[in-house]
């Protein structure tokens, strides 16, 4: 290059990119619909991405904070006779325990509250399974009337510090004054019951007090659980605990307790969430970039040619064009990342979806490593989307670059050489040849219905599921007003003096080894029907008493199958007992079941537990015998406030489904109108009436709708089966989709789509046809 | 007054102006003019004259700011959306100069379409016989010369058998002997059918084929010419 051309090349470079700045602007507001649509897009895509992984890496940040400062056990040994110190300094002899600490929680009555309960728990080593104070006292290990009692039950219940309690456990009164407000990891998940879903702190509560406060009330130490601190491998910890004990101890991991696996398994819902969705909200922005670019640099050819006419390199024209793809991807990942952090915030906060669930002291949103770098790349591929579509426009010549973009030519489509085709009306032709001549924009189109009906139609599912499994298992299945609880120093008599009295069914239930792992084995006397038990196929069925019933977990944990027969051993002994397995069944714990003549049968020892019985909570007089009473209605208000939050969570999905179609299809839906103007213009000339040429567009983006629906729904069940799978390891759900999903359903995705389809058809009124007749394409 | 006395089109002081902003434009300026039923009439006026403007006009694309459009005694000036869809659909057929046909849409289909909006259309294969295209039935106009696209586009203006034809530089596109042919086409119509026909261009020579020579400059009436013996499209010199 000379030294002349080179000093035009930078003149024209200076003064050109203020101008090529101005045009940029300019573009930007002609195509806003467009750029709007892209930069939502990207929002959304990018917005749910963050969301579900700051949900799930906060969740377990904060988790694992609460563990760490209140001491979160590694392990639980289990006795029912209790520890002694000496038993605990054996375990602390054992090499790689860190610390350990005898520890009791009794579920206890409050006096002052008919009704409540709170899970009152003593550890003799602070350092270990203890609580992270809020406000108020330190713990004092030697105060004969504190109690730190659970700053939500506090708030909840209006029980502020220095305000005395009164509770009731097996008959004893326990008097205390509160001294702290806390939270626990122990407690992070507070339920009364496992069969109880979601905490619920107006009836139930923790409480933490001194072990000279326990056993001066009690009169004896009795501590059934060593909780112990240590790095040591379970398989390792188990051998030594039972060797440094002498016999076969029930060892929990703490993976295994509520409150850590409940927490994991949100954190695993969240990592799938974080995943799938924002995946295909990705992908629609991905291809409506993708499509939307390669149109508008289309539709910018001419004036591509005329910069490159004029001497502008392509390098240039390149940087302008792709800058516009760098703006719009740029600004849709940073409201993204806002929208991401704003939706986390409304899950996780402590007055939010998982502060109802999860009690933590802390709520610091917290991001994964791989976020930032991801939407980096994702900023680059949209970038790099733009750059390919305008490279594709600059090929050759300039001469070239200025003749206009040459579409595809129509050919006859298959169903065209049949006779049905001449019996289609006109319009349906029209809009028939207009989906084939422009497939990428029918199948965005497409996906964006497929998309939305398949997050529809997977949340009213989940719904409906949720709903049918609380009827079946809980509504339907648990036909008792109330559950005793027996005293562990009740005689058999006694017992069954109890069960006599209230007339109801009863149960024992108790931890075994199965191959090596520890399951719940349930045995039952359900002769008056006060618990349900449930097939597969949500079918009730009885307990026969030639066999065991194992849950679906189990079955396929342990690859048990009808027919198959399995070994049993109870903790504390060396006996082995051989079960048929008679049936799988659904339940929402892991356990096996058995009736209690089987057992009597195979000489399982076991000890009667818990009464279900048909007497209220209140008629039921309190004794040595009876350790604590739990309504049935506890359980069930406490899915009130799980099935709130599961409803807004799922009116969050559909809200984006709808606003996902909304973008989708308006864009699209503009895109079609700009390319088919002159169309409708010639339309409205030749003397179609707007009504007229409204309803063809109507018809074209009924097509659509109908065919995503068709394909969508299928789609949605797949979801929403590999969702209860992804579940699994919680809840052993039947997947229920009832006509009312189904319509809902069609009805929101057509409604929607009409609704685009109305916006669009409108814009029709306002074509102008002289101009738009006026100049060649 | 009765049928008989109605002129074909009467355009009586009609204005067309545009308003941008504080600024006014007169395309048209209080134009008076009347035209009898079968006329051959050829608009000339250089660009920005305000031809196309009155071809719109009549056309019912555009309404007047003010005065009177009267087409075989019906006041058009006054007609909503609705109606004037109508009376584009029954009284008047477009001529354009890039064609507008409808791309997705055959040969045959484009001439079709106008069973749509009107009852009295005529059959779509007779229409393609007289402008001699029965044999691209099937073929999409993007598989079609100019030429032929321009006499496909004559084929579905007269398929709704309107009263009038307005071209608006219909030759524009084409080469000098496809123009002629589809000059002798519009002049044939003219004969064997009665239509109205009202050609716009800014070829003088074209003019001397018409009827009815009518010359606008800055949105007004120069003249309005009769030609006793107009050319055949043959004897024009393109």
């Amino acid at each position: 290059m000379s030294r002349k051309s080179h000093f035009l090349q930078m003149k024209l470079n200076g003064k050109g990119a203020n101008m090529l700045r101005k045009k940029m602007l300019r573009t930007f507001w002609l195509y806003k619909v467009q750029f709007i649509s892209m930069i939502l897009m990207v929002m959304l895509g990018i917005g749910m991405f963050t969301c579900f992984n700051i949900e799930w890496k906060s969740i377990e940040y904060n988790m694992f904070s609460l563990f760490k400062n209140s001491n979160y056990a590694d392990y639980r040994l289990i006795n029912s006779n209790g520890f002694s110190e000496e038993d605990l300094n054996n375990i602390l002899d054992i090499k790689g325990v860190k610390n350990a600490s005898r520890f009791i929680t009794i579920n206890a009555d409050v006096n002052e509250k008919s009704g409540d309960t709170v899970a009152i728990s003593i550890t003799t080593n602070f350092d270990v399974s203890s609580f992270v104070l809020i406000d108020g006292e330190k713990y004092n290990k030697n105060s004969d009337d504190g109690i730190w009692l659970s700053d939500q039950y506090a708030k909840k219940n209006k029980i502020s510090i220095g305000d005395s309690l009164y509770f009731t456990y097996n008959n004893i009164k326990l008097k205390g004054r509160v001294r702290g407000l806390i939270k626990a990891g122990e407690q992070m998940i507070c339920v009364s019951d496992k069969t109880q879903i979601m905490p619920d702190f107006k009836s139930h509560g923790f409480a933490y007090i001194s072990p000279a406060l326990y056993e001066e009330t009690l009169g004896f130490p009795y501590y059934p659980n060593i909780n112990v601190l240590s790095n040591i491998d379970a398989k390792t910890f188990s051998k030594e605990a039972d060797k440094a004990l002498g016999n076969t101890n029930l060892i929990i991991p703490k993976e295994d307790t509520l409150s850590y696996s409940q927490a994991e398994g949100e954190v695993s819902e969240g990592k799938a969430m974080g995943s799938i969705l924002p995946a295909l909200f990705l992908l629609i922005a991905l291809l409506t970039m993708i499509s939307t670019m390669h149109r508008l640099t289309v539709k910018e050819k001419s004036q591509i040619g005329t910069l490159k006419a004029l001497g502008f390199h392509d390098s240039k024209i390149v940087f302008h064009y792709t800058s516009l793809a760098f703006i719009i991807s740029s600004l849709g990942s940073i409201l993204g990342i806002a929208l991401g952090y704003f939706l986390a915030w409304i899950i996780m906060n402590p007055k939010g979806m998982m502060g109802t669930y999860l009690d933590l002291p802390e709520w610091k949103l917290v991001s994964p490593w791989y976020c930032y770098p991801l939407i980096i790349i994702i900023i680059f591929t949209l970038t790099f989307i733009g750059y390919l579509s305008v490279r594709n426009m600059l090929k050759g010549t300039a001469s070239e670059a200025l003749s206009p973009y040459i579409p595809k030519k129509v050919k006859p489509m298959l169903i065209e050489k049949t006779k049905i085709f001449k019996l289609i009306p006109f319009g349906t032709r029209w809009n028939l040849r207009d989906i084939v001549r422009h497939k990428t924009r029918t199948a965005m189109s497409l996906v964006g219905i497929i998309g939305c009906t398949i997050i529809t139609i997977a949340s009213f599912g989940i719904k409906e599921t949720m709903n049918d499994f609380l009827d079946v298992y809980y509504e339907n299945g648990l036909n008792y007003s109330s559950k005793i609880y027996l005293s562990e120093n009740a005689s058999d008599d006694e017992r069954f003096d109890i069960i006599k009295r209230y007339n109801g069914d009863y149960g024992a239930s108790t931890n075994v080894k199965l191959k090596e792992k520890n399951v719940n084995l349930d045995i039952y006397n359900l002769e008056n029907g006060k618990i349900q038990t449930i097939d597969k196929n949500s079918k009730q069925f009885k307990i026969k008493n030639d066999g065991a019933y194992i849950c679906m977990r189990i079955s396929e944990k342990f690859n048990l199958h009808e027919g198959d027969t399995f070994s049993i051993s109870p903790y504390g002994g060396n006996e082995k007992f051989d079960m048929v397995v008679n049936g799988i069944f659904r339940s929402t714990s892991k356990n096996i079941i058995i009736s209690d003549k089987y057992a009597q049968k195979l000489n399982i020892p076991y000890k009667i537990d818990s009464v279900y019985t048909d007497v209220k909570k209140g008629d039921i007089e309190l004794s040595n015998n009876i350790k604590s009473v739990h309504s049935k209605k506890m359980i069930m208000d406490s899915f009130e406030v799980f099935l709130s939050i599961m409803n807004n969570m799922l009116y969050l999905y559909v809200a984006g489904a709808l606003v996902l179609g909304i973008i989708v299809l308006y864009n699209l839906g503009t895109m079609s109108y700009v390319e088919r103007y002159r169309e409708m213009a010639t339309l409205k000339v030749v003397g179609f009436r707007d009504n007229k040429i409204g309803k063809i567009l109507y018809n074209q983006n009924l097509l659509i709708s109908i065919m995503g629906i068709i394909i969508g729904i299928p789609l949605g069940i797949l979801t929403l089966s590999s969702m209860l799978k992804s579940l699994a390891s919680e809840y052993e759900m039947k997947m229920s989709i009832g006509i009312p999903s189904y319509l809902f359903t069609i009805i929101l995705t057509l409604s929607m789509s009409l609704f685009v389809s109305g916006m669009i058809a409108r814009k029709n009124r306002k074509i102008d046809m002289v101009e738009a007749l006026k100049y060649q394409e | 007054m009765t049928e008989a006395e109605y002129k074909a089109i009467e355009f009586d002081n009609v204005s067309r102006i545009y308003k941008s902003g504080d600024h006014e434009l007169k395309a048209l300026d209080s134009i008076n003019f009347k035209l009898d039923e079968g006329s051959f009439v050829v608009i000339l006026g250089p660009s920005g004259a305000g031809k196309s403007t009155l071809l719109n006009l009549l056309g019912g694309l555009d309404s007047p700011t003010n005065g009177k459009i009267r087409v075989f005694g019906k006041d058009i000036s006054t007609l909503d959306k609705n109606e004037l869809a109508d009376y584009r659909a029954e009284t008047v057929g477009f001529i354009f100069q890039f064609y507008n046909l409808i791309p997705t849409l055959t040969v045959y289909e484009n001439i079709a379409l106008v069973d749509e909006i009107s009852d009295n259309s005529l059959s779509a294969d007779k229409m393609l016989e007289a402008v001699g295209l029965l044999d691209h039935i099937n073929n999409f106009p993007s598989e079609l010369s100019g030429g032929e696209q321009q006499r496909v586009s004559i084929a579905r203006a007269l398929a709704k058998n309107p009263k009038i034809l307005l071209c608006d530089e219909p030759t524009g596109a084409l080469d000098s002997e496809t123009g002629v042919l589809i000059l002798k086409h519009l002049k044939k119509l003219s004969k064997d059918y009665g239509k109205t026909i009202i050609i716009v261009t800014h070829n003088q020579n074209i003019a001397k084929m018409a009827d009815i020579v009518m010359n606008v400059k800055n949105g007004r009436i120069l003249s309005i010419d009769e030609q006793e013996i107009p050319l055949s499209p043959d004897e024009i010199e393109w």
